[in-house]
């Protein structure tokens, strides 16, 4: 039996498992993808002490490899299912695969909200991407549509109006041009929290509700970074709650 | 089997993804992997239709029969070469 599952191999999901370890607890990451979440996006990152510019895939390597060093598993499953026996926790992959802890910390971040039914109807068999970094060079010469208007948006466009001929910027209720090659989505982000529905509560978004302690509706079930309910969603603000995540799971356990 | 990995270098999700692919060629050298940089190989990546990258393709005889977009860990890309054969 372990003692903790954190649930997201983000920097929420690492940091808690670095503290966790470091108190003697058995910690078992669970990842759906690769470990990083939302950062290995990013190419430059300028507000993470002590290392101006890191690119978020070397930032994620070093927490990893932190985190392994001093003990933390990682396995790689899709949830199915979690359920509450008692006092301890069965989470199940898609598999059957079981594992079972006396504690859960959810830190399992968000995804970018999908575009309307309407706007992928009128956006036909164009690919549509949520990631201008990511697939912008595949669109070089190419007319090309933004759709979203936040900050996010405004940087996607800036960052494709230097390599596409011409960038669209449109509202998420708007028609695809219809001569734009691609579609580049950024209307925000929701969290990803559908698998813990009936577990814990959540507010009108989806967010998991904790406050600065980190603790959940529900006994021994712990929420750590951009999944809570919280004002600042950043690298660092999620680093804390890993820690006081993990630091609730140790007095929890006892 | 072929197992196709397109990606480019400024592609973060692609340099994640590139130790995982690397660890499943090791243990599968039955299937033949080859990395394709996008940059390098435009045109195998506009034959392949490839719209988003990492993009996994998986060839058997020659023919594309599974493919996946976006990240993927290794039990994952398993299951996608095994689920093709």
């Amino acid at each position: 039996m372990l003692d903790v599952i954190i649930i997201g191999a983000g920097i929420a999901g690492m940091t808690a498992g670095i503290y966790a370890v470091r108190a003697g607890k058995k910690v078992l990451i669970l990842e759906n993808k690769v470990e990083g979440g939302q950062i290995i996006n990013t190419v430059d990152i300028e507000n993470w002490p002590g290392d101006l510019g890191i690119s978020g895939v070397d930032l994620t390597r070093k927490i990893k490899e932190h985190a392994e060093k001093l003990g933390v598993s990682f396995d790689y499953v899709d949830i199915s299912e979690i359920k509450k026996d008692g006092d301890k926790f069965v989470v199940i992959s898609d598999d059957g695969e079981e594992f079972m802890a006396r504690s859960l910390i959810i830190a399992t971040g968000t995804e970018p909200r999908k575009m309307s039914e309407e706007q992928t109807v009128s956006a036909g068999s164009r690919p549509i991407s949520y990631c201008a970094t990511c697939d912008g060079a595949l669109y070089k010469g190419k007319k090309v549509v933004v759709v979203g208007h936040g900050n996010s948006a405004k940087h996607e466009v800036k960052y494709l109006e230097g390599i596409c001929s011409k960038v669209y910027n449109i509202h998420h209720d708007e028609p695809i041009p219809e001569d734009a090659e691609a579609v580049f989505v950024a209307i925000g982000r929701v969290p990803n929290t559908a698998i813990f529905k009936g577990l814990v509560d959540m507010d009108s978004e989806g967010y998991i509700v904790a406050g600065e302690d980190c603790k959940t509706s529900c006994d021994g079930v712990f929420v750590a970074g951009d999944v809570r309910t919280k004002n600042l969603r950043q690298l660092v603000t999620a680093a804390s709650d890993g820690a006081v995540a993990a630091t609730e799971v140790i007095n929890y356990l006892g | 089997m072929e197992l196709l990995d397109f990606y480019a270098d400024w592609c973060g999700p692609c340099q994640m993804m590139k130790p995982n692919v690397e660890e499943f060629a090791k243990a599968h050298p039955e299937v033949s992997v080859r990395a394709v940089n996008i940059d390098d190989e435009e045109e195998l990546a506009e034959k392949y239709n490839v719209s988003s990258i990492p993009c996994l393709v998986v060839l058997k005889d020659g023919e594309e029969v599974a493919r996946e977009v976006g990240v993927l860990p290794v039990k994952k890309l398993e299951k996608l070469v095994e689920k093709a054969k």
